[in-house]
C-alpha cells in the first residue's frame, strides 16, 4: 500500500508533457505539503455534489430528524480529504502557507521580487 | 475652323492606324461644348441596340481611310454613293427605322458628304446586324480561329467612355497581328473593332485546342492497409511535429501558439466558450415534471419543491446537471425508504 501510494504520488509529481515545450517547465510539485494539497483539492472537487447534496438534507427543518441524523453519519463517512475546509491557499512558486494573496496565487515574497523586477504586469511601487 | 483642324489631325493620324481612335476620342471631347456634340450626346444616350459613337469613330476613321483612297481613285468615290444606295436596297433585311432616322441625323450633322456618311453609317448597321444573326445561329468567323468562344458584350456609352483605354490596348493586341496584310478593307476593321470589346464566356465550353493533354486523373489510394496508425507512425508523426515546430519568431507567433495551446483566449472573448446550453428557458425553470417519483404529500414533497425553486433560479448550471441533482435525491429517498416508513 505505501508502494502504491508513492507510485501515484511520484506520477502526481512528476507531469510529463507529450509535447516539446521551449519554455521552462517544472515537473515536481515544490515539497510534498503542496502535493498533499493537491490532493485535497482533487477529492474535493469529485464529492462537492454529493456533500452539498447530503448537506442540504442535514441543514433542514422539514426533514425528520432521524433522517437527518442518517445523513450526519454518511457525510462522515466521506474521505477526509473531500472536505474543502482541509484546503490551504498556499502559493504556487514555494508552497508558503502563509502571506499569500489571493488573487495572484503567490506569497508576499515572490509577489515582491517579481514586481520589483517588472515582471507583474499592471503592478507599480505604490508613492503617494 | 474646326473642320479643317479636324481633316489635319485626321491625316497625321492616318499613317498609325492605333492613334485614330484615340484623336477621334480626344476630338469628341475637345469639342464638347460644340451643338454638334450636343446632338452626338443625344443620340448616344438613346436606348438602341448599338452606340453611335463608335460608329462615328469607325466613320471619321474610314473617312480618314477614304480620303487617302479618294486622292489615288477619284472619279469611284462619286460612283460608290449610288452603290451604296442600291445595296441597301439590295439587302435582304430591312433596318430599324429608327435607326435609319438616327443615322440621317448623325450624318446631317457631320460636316462631310451627307449622303456618303449615311450610306456607310446604314451600310455598317447592316453588317452590324448581319454579324450578330451569324453569331445567334452559331456561325464560327474566320478571323476568330485561335479564339473560339467569345461574344458580343453591348455597351452604353457611360461604359463605353470608361473602357476606351481598355479597347485601345486591345486593339493594339489585335493589329499587331493582322494589321499588315488586312489594312485597306473597311470591313476587317469594323469587324475587328467591332469584337473589340468581346469577353470570354467560359473557359470550359466550346472547342478544344488541343494545346495541353489531359491529365488522366486516377482515384486515389485511400484505402489503407493498416486500420489504426501504429505505434512506430505515432512516433514519427511526433518526430516531424517536434521539427517542424520551430520557436516563434515574434511575438504574435507566440500569442498564435498560445491560443492553439488553450493558454490565451480568443479575441474577441466569447463568454460562452465551452458552454453550449441548448436547452430552452422553460426548461430551465418548470422542474415540476422530474417530481413524479416522489411522493405527493409529505415533508419530502415538501423538501423536493424547495430543490426545484432553487434550482429553477440556478443560472450555473445546465439541464442536465439539475435533472442529476433531482434523480439523486430520488435514488437517495429510495434507498431510505425501510428507514422513513418505521417514521
Amino acid at each position: 500500500m505505501a508502494a502504491a501510494a508513492l507510485c501515484w504520488a511520484l506520477r502526481a509529481a512528476r507531469q510529463v508533457l507529450p509535447s516539446p515545450c521551449p519554455r521552462q517547465v517544472r515537473s515536481y510539485y515544490v515539497d510534498w505539503r503542496m502535493l498533499r494539497d493537491v490532493k485535497r483539492r482533487k477529492t474535493a472537487y469529485e464529492y462537492a455534489d454529493e456533500r452539498l447534496r447530503i448537506n442540504a438534507i442535514r441543514k433542514n427543518s422539514i426533514l425528520p430528524r432521524e433522517l437527518q441524523e442518517v445523513a450526519d453519519k454518511e457525510i462522515a463517512a466521506l474521505p477526509r480529504d473531500s472536505c474543502p475546509v482541509r484546503i490551504r491557499n498556499r502559493c504556487v512558486l514555494t508552497s508558503r502557507p502563509r502571506g499569500v494573496k489571493r488573487r495572484w496565487r503567490l506569497s508576499r515574497i515572490v509577489f515582491r521580487h517579481f514586481a520589483d523586477h517588472a515582471q507583474m504586469s499592471g503592478v507599480q511601487r505604490a508613492m503617494w | 475652323s474646326t473642320s479643317s483642324v479636324l481633316s489635319t489631325d485626321k491625316d497625321k493620324s492616318a499613317a498609325s492606324k492605333d492613334s485614330t481612335p484615340e484623336g477621334a476620342s480626344k476630338s469628341l471631347k475637345d469639342g464638347a461644348e460644340t451643338p454638334k456634340q450636343q446632338l452626338l450626346d443625344i443620340i448616344g444616350n438613346m436606348k438602341v441596340e448599338v452606340s453611335y459613337r463608335k460608329k462615328l469613330q469607325q466613320l471619321k476613321s474610314s473617312e480618314s481611310k477614304k480620303q487617302v483612297l479618294n486622292k489615288l481613285e477619284g472619279p469611284d468615290s462619286e460612283g460608290s454613293v449610288p452603290q451604296g444606295t442600291t445595296e441597301d436596297t439590295q439587302r435582304g433585311k430591312p433596318l430599324n427605322p429608327e435607326l435609319v432616322k438616327a443615322a440621317s441625323a448623325v450624318a446631317s450633322s457631320l460636316p462631310r458628304n451627307k449622303k456618303q456618311t449615311e450610306s456607310e453609317l446604314l451600310a455598317q448597321l447592316r453588317r452590324h446586324e448581319e454579324t450578330t444573326d451569324k453569331q445567334k445561329k452559331g456561325g464560327t468567323i474566320n478571323i476568330r480561329n485561335v479564339i473560339s468562344e467569345m461574344t458580343v458584350k453591348r455597351q452604353t456609352p457611360a461604359q463605353r467612355s470608361g473602357r476606351i483605354s481598355g479597347r485601345i490596348s486591345l486593339q493594339l493586341d489585335e493589329d499587331g497581328q493582322r494589321i499588315r496584310p488586312e489594312r485597306s478593307s473597311a470591313q476587317s476593321i469594323d469587324s475587328r473593332r467591332y469584337f473589340c470589346f468581346v469577353h470570354f464566356q467560359s473557359l470550359k465550353v466550346g472547342k478544344r485546342l488541343n494545346i495541353f493533354t489531359k491529365t488522366s486523373t486516377e482515384p486515389e489510394h485511400a484505402l489503407k492497409t493498416v486500420s489504426s496508425p501504429t505505434i512506430w507512425d505515432l512516433e514519427f508523426a511526433k518526430e516531424v511535429a517536434a521539427v517542424t515546430a520551430q520557436p516563434p519568431r515574434n511575438g504574435f507567433e507566440e500569442m498564435i501558439q498560445w491560443t492553439k495551446e488553450g493558454i490565451l483566449w480568443e479575441f474577441p472573448i466569447d463568454n460562452e466558450v465551452g458552454m453550449e446550453d441548448d436547452a430552452e428557458f422553460h426548461e430551465h425553470i418548470f422542474l415540476e415534471k422530474h417530481l413524479e417519483g416522489f411522493p405527493k404529500e409529505g415533508p419530502i414533497r415538501h423538501f423536493m419543491e424547495l430543490v426545484i425553486c432553487g434550482l429553477s433560479k440556478n443560472p450555473y448550471l445546465s439541464v442536465k446537471q439539475k435533472v442529476e441533482h433531482i434523480e439523486w435525491f430520488q435514488k437517495y429517498f429510495e434507498e431510505k425508504k425501510e428507514l422513513l416508513q418505521e417514521i
